[in-house]
């Protein structure tokens, strides 16, 4: 349904996703731009953190609004749109992990974060800034390769549910697994998180 | 303490995803189980963390990234729609190397298993008398130089690459001596 909105004295209707996904699926090009629009930095953030690299982030987020617009006629409704969109983009993202996998292993070569004689922590940066500020920023660098060891599955099933506030029913819908699997997931992402991170 | 630790019950309990019962069970459980507790204060500690994580994504280039995406759509194809905009039946849709393929690629077995046929079936024939000739004017330079076989096996000795390297380099009486005692 159309949501009416004032925005500038001017009222905006906005459509909510599955109208959207209706108006695609009659390949009205609009309403695909305000779908994208919409979604693609959610979609470009959880890839990235799933993938851990820009270039794959950006193929693979848009890999997943080109099968939205190819099967956008598909989408009946059921369930959430954005479970169903982002089991698209899960999926897409699982596949890539196993492409990587298989050529990494032809293909050796280590990027940032992989080599294990690194420091697990950066050193402390030059730059001026709050405390505090630091000690995310190397809490969040220490998170990176560490999430790079989880299972693909536990590690979409944690980053669901961090970073798109998804309930575990919802991750089960887009793992397409039970509900109690998809808490074990994420039960055993993150006591493997909190592991990894001790050991450093 | 209670019995059976709800492991994977404390994340939802965090996220205040569990019903009333449960709920209450878990709180029952996480008074009395110090080691279910320092387990949700970590699982706490790591969600926050995840979370500043996901906030600190490198943003693309969003312009760059649009215009990728609709040359990326250009070259997708569309599934078909009806006038209601739904998919039509799939079941008869081609799979990605269609039935045209197959058929190609069947056809291309079948030539190349006629070919292999014929060809040995060609191998007992008698050649014909350009070929005897060609055969015989073969033969015939290999006999030559078997002929000179010793000037061969000499040229096979001067097979060093660093003498042949700096031939250019001997002098003019040096190179006709080599060239005389070859």
């Amino acid at each position: 349904m159309a949501a009416p909105r004032r925005r500038g004295g001017l009222i905006q209707v906005e459509f909510s996703d599955d109208e959207l996904c209706r108006r695609i699926a009659e390949r009205d090009a609009n309403a695909f731009e305000l779908m994208v629009d919409r979604h693609q930095a959610r979609a470009y953030r959880l890839a990235f953190s799933i993938l851990g690299n820009e270039a794959d982030a950006r193929d693979v987020s848009q890999e997943a609004f080109v099968r939205l617009y190819e099967a956008a006629g598909r989408f009946d409704g059921r369930a959430r749109f954005s479970t169903w969109f982002y089991r698209i983009l899960v999926n897409l993202c699982i596949d890539q992990q196993r492409r990587n996998r298989w050529w990494k292993r032809l293909l050796p070569l280590a990027g940032p974060g992989d080599n294990p004689d690194e420091p697990a922590f950066d050193p402390p940066s030059d730059e001026a800034g709050p405390e505090s500020d630091a000690m995310l920023n190397q809490s969040v660098r220490r998170l990176r390769p560490a999430l790079a060891q989880l299972s693909p599955q536990q590690r979409a099933a944690v980053l669901l549910q961090t970073q798109e506030g998804f309930t575990s029913r919802e991750i089960a819908a887009v793992l397409k697994c039970s509900e109690n699997t998809a808490r074990v997931h994420v039960h055993r992402g993150i006591a493997q998180l909190r592991k990894l991170l001790r050991n450093d | 303490m209670a019995a059976k630790h709800p492991a994977t019950e404390l994340v939802p309990y965090l996220r205040g995803e569990l019903g009333v019962d449960r709920r209450a069970l878990v709180e029952q459980h996480l008074d009395q189980c110090a080691q279910c507790r320092e387990s949700a204060e970590s699982a706490t500690a790591i969600l926050s963390q995840l979370s500043v994580a996901v906030e600190a994504v490198p943003a693309p280039d969003w312009v760059a990234y649009r215009a990728d995406l609709r040359r990326k759509l250009l070259t997708a194809r569309p599934e078909p729609v009806d006038a209601r905009g739904r998919l039509r039946p799939s079941m008869f849709r081609m799979p990605a190397f269609g039935w045209p393929s197959i058929a190609i690629g069947a056809a291309a077995a079948a030539m190349l298993a006629i070919v292999l046929v014929t060809h040995r079936g060609s191998g007992v024939q008698t050649p014909g008398v350009d070929q005897l000739e060609l055969q015989t004017d073969i033969g015939s330079a290999d006999v030559g130089l078997l002929a000179n076989y010793r000037v061969v096996e000499h040229l096979d000795l001067l097979e060093n690459y660093d003498v042949i390297e700096h031939l250019d380099e001997l002098a003019p009486g040096d190179r006709q001596n080599h060239e005389a005692s070859s």
